[in-house]
C-alpha cells in the first residue's frame, strides 16, 4: 500500500522544488516581500525621489545662500541694484515721491525685480520681495523650516501616540478609558483652531514651565503644538490594532511564559503594528507640513522674518496682483511635497499590506 | 420701379434710418453724459475700513472708530464740518454756545440746547455728561488720563465709587459746571473728544454690541464685531449750524484688514470708498480705476520707533541716538508706503504752529556704529523688536531688525502680535518691551496731545499706557507742566513747545520716521469729497455723480 499524500515530508518538497528550478527555496521576511512589492511601484518610487530631492535642496539652503545667491534669507537690499543680462536694474525700484516744484505727489508703483532665471549670476533667480530679499533663498530656507517642523512633529507625535496606544490597547480597562477620552478631548476640537489657539497663546512669552524653556519665535512652539493636536490621528487606529492583536494566541503564549508587560508591548505588539505606524508616519508628515503652512499663514506658526512656506504665501498675497509668483511658488512647493509624500505613503501601504500580492496578481 | 430697384431703394432707406438712429443715440448718450456731471445724494454709503476697536464713545480710541463715532455721538463742543484750518475751530455741539470760562481758567460753564433727545427718544440731561465722565473711569477707557484734571476725578478713578465733585449738573436749568484742579489750555479740545459724549445715566460700563443711544446725526443699527456695522439716521437729531443732517441715509461699513481686498471691493463696485493703505506696488494702477485722494495732513500723524528707556540697552542715550542715525528715513517711505510719506525726525507733524523742523540725526550708519561702540553696551544681548500684525508695521519692524544688526547687535528677534492685543501688551509695564513700532494720530490739534500723552512721566500707567518709551525726564516734565497752563497757543507759547520738542529728541526716546500721507480711494461714482482736517473724509458731505 502506498504512503498517503498527507505524510509527504516537507524537506522532500524542498528537494523536489530545488531539482525542478535549481534554486534553493529560502524564506523571506514580510519586510523583504514588502520591499519587492514597493520596488515594482514606479509611481511611488518616483514620488519618493521627488520628496528626497526637495529635502536635499532645502538642506542645501545655506550653501545656495552663501555661494550662489550671496544673500541670506533675511538680508534686505532695497536700495541696491542687480545686473541682469548685463543691465543694471534696481532690486526695489519705482515708488511715489513728493515733487517740491509742483508741491504734489507723483504717483508711481513700487516695482520689485522679477525672476531673473539665472541671468543675474544666480542672484534673484525667483525675484525679490518688497524688502529686497531673495525669494529663492527664502523659499529654500522656508522649506527647511517647514520640513523640520513637519518631520519633527511627525516623529514626536508618532512616539507619543504609539506609546499611549500600546498602553491603552494592552492594559485595557481604566487605562484604555482614560487614554481614549484624552484622544476624544483633542479630537473634539477642530485641529487647526486648536493649533492656532495654542500657538497664539505661546507666541507672546514662550513656554517656561516644568523646567522647559522655549522662547517665543522658536520653531519648537509650532513643532510641539502640531505634535500635540495630531496625536489621536495615529493613536486611535494603532490602539484599535493593538486591541485586536491582544486577543491573539501569541499574546497568550507570551503572557503565559511570564513576559513582563513592557517587553510584551515593545517586543511582541510593536513589531506587529510597525507597518501601520510606518504608513501613518509617512502620511502624517504631509499633514503636519500642511498644518504648519496653515499656522504660519495665519501668523501663529513660524514668526517673521524667518521664512516658512506658509508665511511666504501670506506675505506674497500682498503683491498678488503685481508679483503673483511670490505667493504661487511656495504654494507649488507645498503641493509637490505633500503630493509626493501622499503618493509614496499610498504605495507604502499597498506594499505592506499582505493581501497586496493577491491583488497584484489578479 | 423694377423689383430689383425697389429692393435696392428699400435697403438704402433702411440703412439711412439705421444711421440716423445711431446718430440720435450718440447724441442722446452725449447729452446724458453732460447731465451726469450734476450730483445726487448717496443713499447708502458703502465704506470699507480697517478694524475698529469699539463703537462705545467712552472706549473707542482708534482713528477709524473716532471718524465713525464723530457722526454718531456729539459732544458738548465739537468741530466744524468744513475743510481747511477752519475745521480745527471748536464750536458748540450739544451746548447752546461755547462755555463761559472763569478768569483763572479753572471753571467752565455750559448750557445744553433745548429739546435734545437720544436716538431712543429719551431726553438728554445735564447729569448724563457727568455720568459719561464717570463711565470713562468705570470702563477703564483709554481716555481716563484726559479727565483726571477735573476736581475729584483722580480720587474717583482710584475708588470708582462716589461722586466727582468737580462736575455740577443742574437738569432743570440744563447747566453743567466743570471745575479743574489747575487751568489747561487744551481743555475745550479734551471736551470735544468722543470720551466726553453724554450717554444715558446708568448705561453699563462695558457694552460690546454698539447699542448705546446716540446724539449725533446717525445711530448704530447693527454691529457685527470685526466684520461690519451699519449707521442709519437718528430721527431725533436736530441739525444745527455746525452739525448738519448728513447726506447718506445709511452707512454700511465693512471691516476688512487686508488692503488688497478692501481696494478691490471698491474697484469691483461692491463698495464706494476705503481708506485702506493701498499696496505700494499697485497704487498707480489703482488710481486709474477710481478716485485716489491723498491728504497729507488729515489726520495729522507721526509714525515712530519707541525705545524703552527703562530696559537695556535703551537705557543708554547713545544707543537711542545711534538708532536715530542708523535709520534711512527716505528709504523707509519708499519701502513701507511706496513713497507716500514724508520723512521726519519730529514728534509733532508739520501742521502744528509750534513745529520747527529738526534734523538732529542725518542718516549715517558709520556714526551710528561709532555711537554704539562708545556706549559700551553688550552687543550680543537679545533685543526683541515688537510690531503689530499689519503689513506696514511688519515691514518697518523687519527693516529695523536689519538696521540693528547692521549697527552691530547680533541677537535681534521680532515679536509680531495680533492687532487687537498689540497696544495693550506694549503698554503694560510688566511686558518690559524693549523697542518697537508705533504711530500716533492726533486726538485734537494741540501739542499737549503729543507731549503730555506720549512723553510725560507722570502720565505713565502700569497698564494701557501710551508712553511706550517710559520716558520720564523730570526737567522736561516741569517744562510741559509750565506750558500746559497757557490758554492760547501764541507764538511765544509755540516757541516753548518747539524747545521742549528739541530737548526730547536730543534724549531720543523715539526715532520718528514718517508723517504718512493718507490715501483714500473712492469709486468713480463718488463726488463731493471734502476733508475735515481732524476727521478725514467727511461722510456727511459725500454725494454721487
Amino acid at each position: 500500500m502506498a504512503e498517503p499524500a498527507t505524510e509527504f515530508p516537507l524537506d522532500s518538497a524542498a528537494v523536489l522544488a530545488a531539482e525542478e528550478h535549481e534554486v534553493p527555496i529560502a524564506g523571506r521576511s514580510p519586510w523583504y516581500l514588502a520591499w519587492r512589492r514597493l520596488r515594482r511601484n514606479y509611481v511611488a518610487l518616483f514620488s519618493l525621489g521627488v520628496f528626497l530631492l526637495i529635502v536635499i535642496a532645502c538642506a542645501l539652503a545655506p550653501v545656495y545662500a552663501d555661494y550662489v545667491a550671496h544673500s541670506g534669507p533675511n538680508d534686505q537690499h532695497t536700495g541696491e541694484q542687480v545686473r541682469v543680462n548685463g543691465h543694471l536694474r534696481p532690486i526695489v525700484g519705482g515708488g511715489s515721491y513728493f515733487d517740491e516744484k509742483t508741491g504734489k505727489f507723483v504717483i508711481r508703483d513700487l516695482v520689485v525685480v522679477g525672476p531673473t532665471w539665472w541671468h543675474a549670476g544666480g542672484r534673484y533667480v525667483l525675484g525679490s520681495d518688497i524688502l529686497g530679499r531673495d525669494v529663492a533663498v527664502r523659499l529654500l530656507y522656508g522649506g527647511l523650516n517647514s520640513l523640520k517642523i513637519g518631520i519633527g512633529s511627525a516623529l514626536i507625535c508618532t512616539v507619543l501616540a504609539v506609546t499611549l496606544a500600546l498602553l491603552a490597547g494592552y492594559y485595557g480597562g481604566w487605562a484604555d478609558w482614560i487614554i481614549t477620552r484624552f484622544f476624544d478631548l483633542i479630537w473634539a476640537f477642530p485641529v487647526l483652531l486648536l493649533a492656532i489657539a495654542l500657538a497664539s497663546a505661546l507666541a507672546v512669552n514662550g513656554f517656561h514651565h516644568f523646567g522647559i524653556n522655549i522662547e517665543p519665535g522658536s520653531l519648537w512652539i509650532p513643532t510641539l503644538v502640531i505634535s500635540y493636536v495630531l496625536i489621536p490621528y495615529i493613536g486611535r487606529p494603532v490602539r484599535g490594532q493593538v486591541l485586536s492583536l491582544r486577543e491573539k494566541e501569541f499574546m497568550e503564549a507570551a503572557i503565559g511564559q511570564g513576559a513582563r508587560p513592557l517587553r510584551i508591548m515593545f517586543s511582541d505588539l510593536l513589531p506587529n503594528v510597525a507597518s501601520t505606524i510606518l504608513v501613518f508616519f509617512t502620511l502624517i508628515i504631509a499633514t503636519n507640513i500642511l498644518t504648519e503652512a496653515g499656522l504660519s499663514f495665519l501668523g501663529a506658526g513660524v514668526r517673521p522674518p524667518n521664512p516658512s512656506w506658509g508665511n511666504l504665501i501670506s506675505s506674497g498675497q500682498d503683491q498678488i496682483h503685481t508679483a503673483p509668483w511670490l505667493a504661487f511658488i511656495p504654494g507649488i512647493a507645498i503641493v509637490l511635497t505633500v503630493l509626493s509624500l501622499n503618493i509614496f505613503g499610498d504605495g507604502l501601504r499597498d506594499a505592506l499590506d499582505p493581501r497586496a500580492k493577491v491583488r497584484m496578481e489578479h | 420701379m423694377t423689383g430689383k430697384r425697389r429692393w435696392t431703394w428699400l435697403l438704402g432707406v433702411l440703412a439711412m434710418a439705421a444711421g440716423f438712429s445711431m446718430m440720435i443715440a450718440a447724441y442722446g448718450a452725449a447729452g446724458t453724459k453732460t447731465k451726469t456731471t450734476s450730483t445726487k445724494p448717496v443713499g447708502t454709503l458703502r465704506a470699507v475700513l480697517d478694524t475698529i476697536d469699539y463703537l462705545d464713545p467712552q472706549q473707542a480710541y482708534t482713528a477709524q472708530s473716532f471718524w465713525a463715532m464723530w457722526d454718531v455721538y456729539t459732544t458738548l463742543v465739537t468741530y466744524r464740518h468744513v475743510d481747511g484750518p477752519n475745521g480745527f475751530k471748536i464750536v458748540p455741539g450739544l451746548a447752546a454756545s461755547l462755555p463761559t470760562v472763569s478768569a483763572n481758567g479753572r471753571v467752565y460753564k455750559f448750557k445744553l440746547r433745548k429739546g435734545l433727545r437720544y436716538s431712543n427718544g429719551k431726553p438728554v440731561k445735564a447729569s448724563d455728561f457727568k455720568y459719561a465722565i464717570k463711565r470713562e473711569f468705570l470702563s477703564t477707557g483709554q481716555g481716563v488720563g484726559f479727565y483726571t484734571g477735573i476736581v475729584g476725578a483722580k480720587k474717583f478713578s482710584k475708588s470708582l465709587k462716589g461722586d466727582i465733585p468737580g462736575i455740577k449738573a443742574n437738569n432743570p436749568k440744563r447747566t453743567i459746571t466743570i471745575r479743574l484742579v489747575s487751568p489747561r489750555g487744551d481743555f475745550l479740545t479734551i471736551l470735544a473728544l468722543g470720551f466726553a459724549a453724554p450717554v444715558p445715566t446708568g448705561t453699563p460700563p462695558a457694552i460690546q454690541n454698539g447699542n448705546i443711544p446716540s446724539t449725533g446725526p446717525y445711530r448704530i443699527s447693527n454691529y457685527d464685531p470685526n466684520r461690519s456695522f451699519t449707521m442709519v439716521r437718528n430721527k431725533y437729531f436736530k441739525p444745527t449750524k455746525f452739525v448738519p443732517r448728513g447726506g447718506p441715509n445709511r452707512v454700511e461699513v465693512s471691516l476688512i484688514g487686508d488692503a488688497n481686498s478692501a481696494v478691490q471691493k471698491v474697484i469691483d463696485g461692491q463698495a464706494d470708498y476705503t481708506n485702506a493703505a493701498i499696496p505700494p506696488d499697485r497704487i498707480a494702477s489703482v488710481k486709474s480705476k477710481g478716485t485716489l485722494f491723498l491728504h497729507p495732513t488729515a489726520p495729522a500723524n507721526t509714525y515712530y520707533i519707541w525705545m524703552n528707556t527703562t530696559v537695556a540697552p535703551f537705557t543708554n542715550v547713545k544707543v537711542r541716538q545711534a538708532v536715530n542715525y542708523a535709520l534711512d528715513r527716505k528709504e523707509m517711505q519708499r519701502i513701507v508706503w511706496g513713497g507716500l510719506g514724508r520723512a521726519t525726525q519730529n514728534v509733532l507733524p508739520s501742521t502744528y504752529p509750534s513745529y520747527r523742523k529738526l534734523n538732529l540725526y542725518p542718516h549715517s550708519m558709520s556714526k551710528a556704529r561709532q555711537l554704539l561702540n562708545q556706549s559700551g553696551v553688550n552687543k550680543s544681548q537679545k533685543i526683541t523688536v515688537w510690531a503689530r500684525a499689519v503689513s506696514d508695521s511688519e515691514a518697518v519692524a523687519t527693516y529695523y531688525q536689519g538696521v540693528l544688526k547692521s549697527m552691530g547687535f547680533t541677537n535681534v528677534v521680532l515679536n509680531i502680535l495680533p492687532r487687537t492685543t498689540y497696544y495693550t501688551t506694549i503698554g503694560n509695564v510688566n511686558t518690559k518691551a524693549q523697542t518697537g513700532w508705533a504711530r500716533w494720530l492726533e486726538d485734537y490739534p494741540h501739542p499737549l496731545d503729543w507731549f503730555e500723552v506720549l512723553l510725560y512721566g507722570p502720565r505713565i500707567t502700569a497698564q494701557d499706557g501710551n508712553n511706550y518709551a517710559y520716558f520720564d525726564n523730570k526737567k522736561i516734565n516741569k517744562e510741559i507742566e509750565a506750558v500746559r497752563k497757557a490758554p492760547v497757543l501764541t507764538p511765544a507759547v509755540n516757541a516753548k513747545w518747539a524747545k521742549i520738542e528739541k530737548q526730547i529728541m536730543q534724549q531720543a526716546p523715539w526715532a520718528p520716521w514718517s508723517n504718512r500721507v493718507w490715501p483714500e480711494f473712492f469709486s468713480k461714482k463718488m463726488s463731493c469729497i471734502h476733508v475735515q482736517p481732524l476727521f478725514g473724509v467727511d461722510w456727511l458731505r459725500l454725494c454721487k455723480k
